[in-house]
């Protein structure tokens, strides 16, 4: 399946604007009342500070132009009363909408974490780690803005804009179009432009990702920069990716800040029809005074929300630029689902082979009809040149990727039946890289397990010595306290491996694969393990990737693995003899 | 403007403001610019009350009207317009320029800094950070500006028009500018403690995406997701509380700005009552006081980004205000290949790694390093590559300190295989090639060396096919072998392997070697191994256990001198015959 997100997204077509929204929306659907009672807080609120021009314009018509300061003071105390209710329901109205935007952030971040966890290693090994780590990071950062900064604003903006173009409408029907007239041709040349600034952020935020890859690519690997000096080609791969987003950001940049003059100018336009118009209106006895102070208020209640609109439309499209990023990770499914429970085998093998293939592309096929048994409690090698498919048989094992062809037995049963929980209690996998997250060795090996969560540090050592794994304990300056970091030299890679080899053991599973898993271990720590792997219960199949021979000379059955083929080869001679003449295919 | 300035000024130094020095120009046309729209814009209203004016003494002339108000807007739409230009570019060259003097300055460190700044961090300040100070300077800087102009201005042409009215509507400004200061300060301290969240956030998900495989095998995306959304609840609750205070900040405001309204209807009709105010003007105070509340609000916002700005600044200034590594080594010559260690030891912390190592390879030789896992092999050779410095003791190179050479003539001359794959996200010939220096001569050499040319043929677009980042497509002993082509592509006098053998077959291993001996004769090699049976005969064998050398010589002596070698051979004894068929 085709994980990778810079070709699917050249492939996908371009969801609108509103598309993209409803999709958002459906985020907050469980929040319907809240919703509600929000936007009647806001209906009041704007209707509240809304009526004060009108009132004012009522005033100066009816009592100031006629001398009257008592009416003056009469309408002033309705008017105070009507902004002291304004205060309060202003405040529900920003804590309401505002919470929605949080809860929405949140359920958002959480969707995205979930999806990740739930496709298979594929995506991540289609994707660049940095620029995954750019889509989520940085993307749901601009959404995070977008709500937790922009959002207020918006519904601020957008219900007084909107109840002002009402009460301009309601006062006088001729007028209050004239004035609207500006904005309608703001709002045709929105339209028009949006596809275009859309399209510009969405350059921008693709190159931003890019420096981002670059940046993590080269700050992950910096000891090997420094030690072929080559620090300035670092500062000219930054430069270019530098550079480059320079570009599109200028790009970008002058496309979201279009709509600013433009706004104001129409907002100036309809100030300016508000005027003549009005004063032409008076004079034929249809308007007043009055009136025209509160229309000019009204004009300025509604197009400068609208300038403010056009800024943080800008905010907007960039998260919705995100957010189609995101989306597109949320779209992808799991290439690995769970089958419904099939027909269970008697008497067959732990595990077994049948006719497999796999290519991790569908052009380049990495095995060729692969069919081999594992018994329980018996020890394999898989041996083999380097790039020969030993790794990429240990996948398959562990279900990391599906065959193309072919069917993977476990216990009698296809693979593709066991939940993940039942699969990873029988199948242990120490992986050629080991990668430890930052904690403490304790953490690091009791990672995901939960048998031992409660044990206090006694407990737990005495669970690791009846396992015979205290003598690589020991070679941990602090034991199981000792702090490891997940990126970094804080340990060595042989360390890593043991905490690697430490966590697998304790999990106890059926089958256990090593691959390559002790290869920067010395070779005494590494009779240790081998004496470990021997103790093990005597039911545990033991899968053993290596180069070294000494690791496999204990193994009941060896296989020979040249490309894409999985040959039996009978003892451990016969297993050298292949190696010989086995010509390299890497 | 009183109550805005306290807030910028306290900024501890390094304010963000002195970031744009070097742009001052473009600053400077940038204000001009918004203050020209600005300027014209506060025009309207006046030229509005005239207009009402004029038509209550019935001397209206719309033409008049039109000709003024029209030629007003169209500068001010000019003037903005060329505003928003050099906004994006002035702002668009402060985060470029920042973020090419931060990897400048990144670039120019040593390992251990990126080690202990964090490269994830690093990121951070080359991304986050410049966008909040981008944010600063496209937004904030011009808003600001413009904001204390149209509330100085419109305060000004207030008082022109009624000084007592203008005094009462500019009692407004002290109370709201005092709320927002209240609610910015708490909030700024919310903002800090929620960013520090979202770095826990972004941790947990780096590491479910670099871990993803273990992950997997492991079936741990539930305590993943347990730990994100531990992370995500706080975040939220951050956000929660944030937005309380705003939203007791903004119907305070609001209110305020009504009040003044109230107090132009009550305090103005009575003016205009007792004629000693037009209605014209009296229509003015309206309009200037919509034109005053908006940039009051601006302005809180806004100093909200400059409070951003300024953490994001603060932490690049901690990256660009770090020292130099002293660049002091000046010695050209080509190496001889005589490598010493003089007493050596390096701790961490209190933990020693290395405790009074010493060590002599005269040129040309072959020795091995051999030892436990943390038995300190690894440091060895970041001290030998100048990666890491010793806590005592001193690092020869033909006699002369490792420091004193110049650093590029040395790293052109020294070859590393590190032992952790590390594949560049570029064509297999940049990954080799990855030193300027490199010929098409040596490159090829190099690849035969380490036998990559099968391996490269097979490849669709041979040496210009890109591998992918973390080298995924590739299996470990491929990985190793280009790690091997790119440091002998160098050319150099001493390479450095760090458990070269672990992850290439004893077949391949065996060729390599001696590639090696028939290309590079002369070169001085450190080999840090597992594998006794591959390094048998060579010069020296030195014995590493605990950062401490416990034993030193040939093969054949330390068999007899040291029980800790021979327990060693001991235990790969048993294959050794075996690995000894495939070598010949």
């Amino acid at each position: 399946m085709n994980y990778d997100l810079n070709k699917l997204s050249q492939e996908q077509q371009k969801t609108s604007t509103f598309a993209g929204l409803r999709k958002l929306l459906q985020l907050i659907a469980h929040e319907k009342r809240t919703l509600i009672i929000a936007l009647f807080a806001i209906l009041v609120n704007s209707t509240l500070n809304l009526l004060g021009p009108l009132i004012i314009g009522h005033t100066i018509d009816k009592y100031v132009q006629h001398k009257d300061f008592t009416g003056v003071l009469h309408n002033a105390a309705i008017l105070l009363c009507m902004f002291l209710a304004a205060l309060f329901t202003s405040n529900k109205q920003t804590k309401l909408m505002g919470g929605v935007g949080q809860r929405m952030l949140f359920t958002l971040r959480n969707s995205i974490f979930n999806k990740l966890q739930q496709l298979p290693v594929g995506f991540f090994n289609q994707n660049k780690a940095g620029d995954l780590i750019s889509r989520v990071n940085n993307d749901t950062d601009k959404l995070n803005q977008f709500f937790s900064q922009s959002l207020m604003q918006f519904i601020g903006n957008i219900s007084t804009m909107v109840g002002a173009g009402v009460f301009l409408i309601l006062i006088n029907i001729e007028l209050g179009a004239a004035t609207l007239s500006p904005a309608v041709v703001i709002l045709v040349l929105t339209l028009v432009l949006s596809p275009w600034i859309k399209r510009k952020n969405a350059l921008n935020l693709k190159s931003v990702g890019g420096m981002s890859a670059e940046i993590q690519e080269s700050l992950n690997n910096f000891k090997v920069i420094i030690a072929f000096n080559r620090r300035d080609y670092f500062r000219k791969r930054f430069d270019i990716a530098n550079q480059e987003n320079y570009r599109t950001s200028i790009g970008s940049g002058l496309a979201n800040n279009v709509f600013v003059p433009v706004y104001g100018f129409f907002a100036s336009i309809a100030q300016l029809i508000v005027l003549t118009f009005g004063i032409y209106l008076i004079s034929t006895g249809r308007f007043s005074l009055g009136l025209l102070v509160s229309y000019l208020s009204y004009s300025t209640l509604f197009y400068n929300p609208l300038r403010q609109l056009a800024a943080l439309w800008t905010n907007f499209q960039l998260a919705m630029a995100g957010w189609d990023r995101i989306s597109q990770i949320l779209s992808l499914e799991t290439d690995l689902p769970q089958l419904q429970e099939g027909i269970t085998e008697q008497n067959s093998a732990l595990l077994e082979f049948r006719h497999v293939h796999f290519g991790y592309t569908e052009e380049r096929e990495i095995l060729h009809n692969i069919c081999f048994t594992l018994e329980q409690g018996k020890t394999y090698a898989l041996v083999g040149p380097t790039g020969g498919g030993k790794t990429t048989t240990a996948s398959l094992i562990a279900r990391l990727y599906d065959p193309s062809k072919g069917l993977v037995m476990l216990d009698g049963k296809d693979i593709r039946t066991y939940s993940a929980e039942e699969r990873s209690k029988k199948i242990g996998f120490i992986l050629q890289e080991p990668f430890l997250f930052t904690g403490t060795v304790k953490d690091n090996i009791l990672y995901g397990n939960d048998l031992y969560v409660n044990h206090t540090n006694e407990q737990l050592e005495k669970v690791i010595v009846d396992a015979n794994l205290g003598s690589l304990l020991a070679i941990f300056e602090a034991g199981l306290d000792t702090e490891v970091l997940s990126s970094g030299d804080s340990i060595s890679l042989g360390q890593k491996q043991l905490i690697a080899f430490m966590r697998a053991v304790l999990r106890n599973p059926q089958i256990l694969i090593l691959d390559e898993a002790t290869a920067n271990i010395d070779t005494i720590t590494e009779k240790l393990l081998s004496d470990i792997l021997n103790k093990l219960p005597a039911t545990t199949t033991r899968v053993i990737i290596a180069h070294r021979l000494n690791t496999i000379e204990n193994a009941d059955e060896i296989f020979f693995v040249n490309s894409g083929e999985v040959i039996r080869a009978g003892s451990l001679n016969d297993a050298m003899d292949m190696l010989l003449q086995g010509k390299r295919v890497s | 403007m009183q109550t805005t300035d306290p807030q910028k000024t306290n900024k501890k130094p390094p304010s963000v403001f002195s970031l744009l020095k070097p742009y001052m120009g473009l600053v400077t046309l940038l204000l001009l610019f918004a203050l020209l729209s600005n300027g014209v814009n506060l025009w309207l209203p006046k030229v509005i009350a005239s207009g009402i004016d004029d038509y209550a003494q019935k001397h209206f002339v719309l033409n008049d009207i039109i000709k003024k108000f029209s030629l007003a807007v169209v500068i001010v739409f000019i003037f903005s317009y060329l505003q928003t230009i050099i906004q994006t570019y002035a702002s668009e060259r402060v985060a470029r320029d920042l973020r090419s003097r931060l990897s400048d300055k990144i670039s120019r460190q040593s390992h251990a800094f990126i080690e202990q700044a964090n490269p994830a961090k690093l990121l951070t300040n080359l991304t986050a950070d410049v966008d909040s100070i981008k944010l600063f300077v496209s937004q904030a800087l011009v808003s600001i500006v413009s904001s204390l102009f149209i509330i100085i201005g419109a305060s000004i042409l207030l008082f022109t028009i009624n000084w007592r009215l203008a005094l009462a509507v500019i009692a407004i400004i002290p109370i709201i500018g005092g709320t927002f200061f209240y609610v910015l300060k708490n909030v700024r301290a919310l903002f800090i403690k929620s960013r520090g969240v979202i770095d826990q956030l972004n941790k947990v998900i780096n590491e479910s995406i670099l871990g993803a495989a273990l992950i997997r095998v492991i079936n741990s995306q539930q305590l993943e997701y347990n730990k994100f959304l531990l992370a995500n609840t706080e975040a939220k609750e951050y956000g929660l509380r944030i937005l309380g205070f705003f939203a007791g900040l903004i119907p305070i405001v609001t209110f305020t700005a009504n009040m003044a309204g109230l107090t132009i209807l009550v305090m103005g009709g009575h003016f205009v009552i007792n004629g000693s105010m037009t209605l014209g003007s009296f229509a003015a105070f309206n309009s200037y006081l919509s034109l005053l509340i908006f940039p009051i609000f601006i302005l809180g916002f806004m100093s909200n980004l400059i409070a951003q700005a300024s953490a994001s600044f603060t932490r690049i200034s901690t990256v660009l205000d770090a020292p130099d590594v002293a660049q002091t080594g000046t010695i050209t010559e080509t190496l001889r290949g005589d490598v010493e260690l003089k007493d050596v030891s390096l701790f961490y912390g209190q933990k020693p790694a290395l405790k009074n190592v010493s060590l002599k390879v005269p040129a040309g030789a072959k020795i091995a390093v051999i030892g436990p896992t943390a038995a300190g092999k690894t440091q060895l050779l970041y001290l030998l590559t100048n990666l890491i410095n010793p806590s005592s003791g001193e690092v020869l190179y033909d006699g002369h300190n490792i420091g004193a050479y110049d650093s590029e003539s040395f790293h052109s001359q020294v070859g590393f295989v590190f032992q952790d794959s590390i594949i560049f996200n570029m064509s297999i010939r940049e990954n080799i090639a990855f030193s300027d220096t490199v010929t098409d001569e040596s490159l090829e050499k190099a690849i035969d060396t380490a036998e990559l040319r099968d391996f490269i043929v097979s490849l669709p677009d041979h040496l210009n096919t890109v591998v992918s980042e973390r080298g995924s497509s590739l299996s470990g002993g491929q990985k190793q072998r280009i790690m091997l082509a790119r440091a002998l592509a160098v050319n150099p006098k001493v390479l450095l392997l760090d458990d070269f053998t672990a992850r290439v077959d004893t077949n391949t291993e065996k060729k390599i070697l001696t590639n090696i001996q028939k290309n590079y004769p002369g070169l001085t090699l450190i080999s840090v191994t597992q594998k006794i049976a591959s390094v048998e005969h060579y010069d020296q064998i030195i014995l590493l256990m605990q950062g401490e050398v416990v034993a030193r010589g040939v093969h054949d002596e330390l068999m007899h001198t040291s029980t800790d070698y021979v327990q060693i051979f001991n235990s790969q004894q048993s294959t050794s015959n075996y690995e000894q068929g495939i070598a010949h």
